[in-house]
């Protein structure tokens, strides 16, 4: 048996007045306090280099071509199926360039096994997390969706290069 | 019920017109029969009745979603309009068109009855609500008794609505209210009779009249040299009234982690939403009925500079705007108390009603009418 020693209780704590009143002191700060909703769509989460969002296919220096090879080792790599690549040959140095490159977003589950499977680091996982739509269709992302610039991926690409050590690919600016 | 004769003496209009009926005298054609004025002028009374109570509902929600989330440092709703200020709208309309259900085993007639006699309740006190001082649908002697009589009536649809719906939590609701509501009618009548007593009537109005002067402030009833007794009176006069109208930490008939939502459970739709209104009108009622009491009712600074000006029409709007402002301050207390207190549990509910609130209510009425009888005649500000 334990016998629960209980405060006696002043003719103040009793008449609850005074700790009603100091709840309410209490209950009025938080009127003005800061909030700590987002309003979303206007305030957006804010991202950094390590958020995993959705792959994104990177476009070269260059400002036209894009990094992918087509080689399909992120196609391979791939665990939900969710990239389908067509190549075909071109007249460009590296010889072959996606004809057609589509990732049904539906599917992916954004782990960014492509991004690590990539030898020509054309795709990253960038920070747009952002994925609605209304038809399924409209949810398999063509190369025109996919496309970023170098610029839109560099926070991503510093990052990716740090914990992986990877060298920095020099035959990204062919 | 029949009152006896001198009550129902004192119950009767002190005079049959209202400026609606003086209004509509003035304009009537003479092809409309007379046996019509008294007919549109109840049925313009209860429209504006009728908008009064929804407007209040509808700002009452609004208030409360924002009071509630700010104080949980949320914003509360933000989308719809400026801060969310048509979210009433939104809500209304969603509410209009959901399906109106009717459990299998209800009591129909009782069931369908319930909301409306919530609602008609609360409309018919409004009757006696002035909106300004020369404004108003009835000015009744027993403006007070007739508002009080008239929001307790609230507690039969209550019942009725648990009853009738042939749920335990419905009922286990509407039994709380009553005996809620019951235990909490004395206090609360007996705290109002200290300022009754000191303004000699019953009549809203007259209350008024007797707290002007002093800038509009120094002689509300509140202040202790007035009477001292009304302070806690006051006291008295709002815990019964956060209990009469079923708000927390008394809403033990709603009780929504217990009991659903009590004696709404099984309401859904419109008809839920008369409850609502309901709710969101007699808390209006009350405050503004307390402001009326205590806190000088349209006396305040700006119906003293109203008056200065000497234009009528002024002091009407700034009475209207004292008495509704007076009326939205005691909504947020009510709010902001909701917001911080626990729900007590409903033996403490009537624990305080029965053996603390009134014998301190009697001790109030006692050392109030000493305090009138032999000091306020001889204090020189009074």
């Amino acid at each position: 048996m334990v016998i629960v020693k209980r405060k006696d209780l002043s003719l103040a704590e009793r008449l609850w007045l005074p700790e009603i009143g100091r709840a309410l002191s209490m209950t009025l700060r938080a009127i003005f306090k800061p909030k700590v909703t987002r309003q979303y769509p206007e305030e957006p989460l804010p991202t950094t280099a390590v958020t995993r969002g959705q792959p994104r296919l990177r476009i070269l220096e260059d400002g036209e071509n894009l990094a992918c090879v087509s080689c399909g080792l992120c196609e391979a790599a791939c665990p939900a199926y969710a990239i389908t690549i067509d190549g075909h040959e071109t007249e460009r140095f590296i010889e072959r360039e996606p004809e057609a490159f589509e990732i049904d977003m539906l599917r992916c589950i954004l782990c960014g096994f492509c991004e690590e499977a990539c030898p020509k680091d054309a795709i990253f996982m960038s920070n747009e997390l952002e994925l609605a739509d209304f038809t399924r269709a409209a949810l398999v992302y063509d190369i025109d969706k996919l496309k970023r610039p170098t610029a839109a991926l560099t926070g991503r690409m510093d990052y990716f290069y740090k914990v992986t050590n990877r060298w920095r690919n020099s035959s990204s600016t062919s | 019920m029949s009152l006896p004769l001198h009550l129902a003496a004192l119950a009767a209009p002190r005079s049959a017109t209202n400026q609606i009926n003086d209004f509509l005298t003035g304009v009537k054609p003479d092809f409309v029969p007379d046996w019509a004025l008294p007919l549109t002028t109840a049925l313009i009374s209860v429209g504006i009745a009728v908008a009064i109570i929804s407007l209040v509902a509808m700002s009452g929600t609004w208030l409360e979603r924002k009071v509630s989330g700010h104080i949980q440092c949320r914003y509360g709703p933000m989308r719809v309009g400026w801060h969310g200020w048509l979210q009433p709208i939104a809500d209304g309309v969603k509410l209009l068109l959901k399906e109106d259900m009717i459990p299998l085993g209800a009591d129909k007639p009782l069931y369908l009855l319930a909301p409306a006699l919530v609602l008609a309740s609360i409309l018919g006190a409004m009757a006696v609500f002035p909106l300004a001082p020369d404004f108003y649908f009835a000015d009744i002697d027993l403006g007070i008794f007739t508002i009080l009589a008239l929001t307790s009536t609230t507690t039969i649809g209550v019942v009725m609505a648990g009853w009738s719906s042939n749920s335990k939590w419905s009922l286990y609701g509407a039994m709380r209210e009553a005996a809620q509501v019951v235990a909490y009618e004395i206090p609360l009548g007996i705290s109002l009779l200290v300022p009754v007593m000191v303004a000699g009537s019953f009549n809203l109005l007259e209350v008024s009249n007797g707290q002007a002067g002093g800038f509009g402030v120094l002689n509300w009833y509140i202040w202790p040299w007035v009477n001292p007794f009304m302070g806690p009176a006051f006291l008295l006069f709002f815990i019964a009234i956060l209990a009469e109208t079923k708000r927390a930490p008394f809403d033990l008939p709603e009780a929504e982690s217990e009991l659903v939502a009590g004696f709404m459970t099984e309401y859904s739709g419109i008809r839920w939403s008369f409850f609502f209104m309901e709710e969101y009108a007699a808390m209006f009622l009350y405050c503004v009925v307390g402001s009326f009491f205590f806190f000088g009712g349209f006396e305040s600074p700006l119906t003293s500079l109203a008056r200065a000006t000497d234009v009528h029409l002024l002091v009407q709007v700034a009475a209207a705007v004292t008495i509704i402002a007076k009326g939205y301050a005691g909504l947020f207390l009510m709010m902001w108390l909701r917001w911080t207190l626990p729900r007590v549990r409903i033996d403490q509910v009537m624990t305080l009603g029965y053996k603390y609130l009134t014998p301190l209510a009697l001790a109030c009425v006692l050392g109030a009418s000493v305090w009138e009888v032999f000091l306020a005649p001889v204090l020189p500000w009074r």
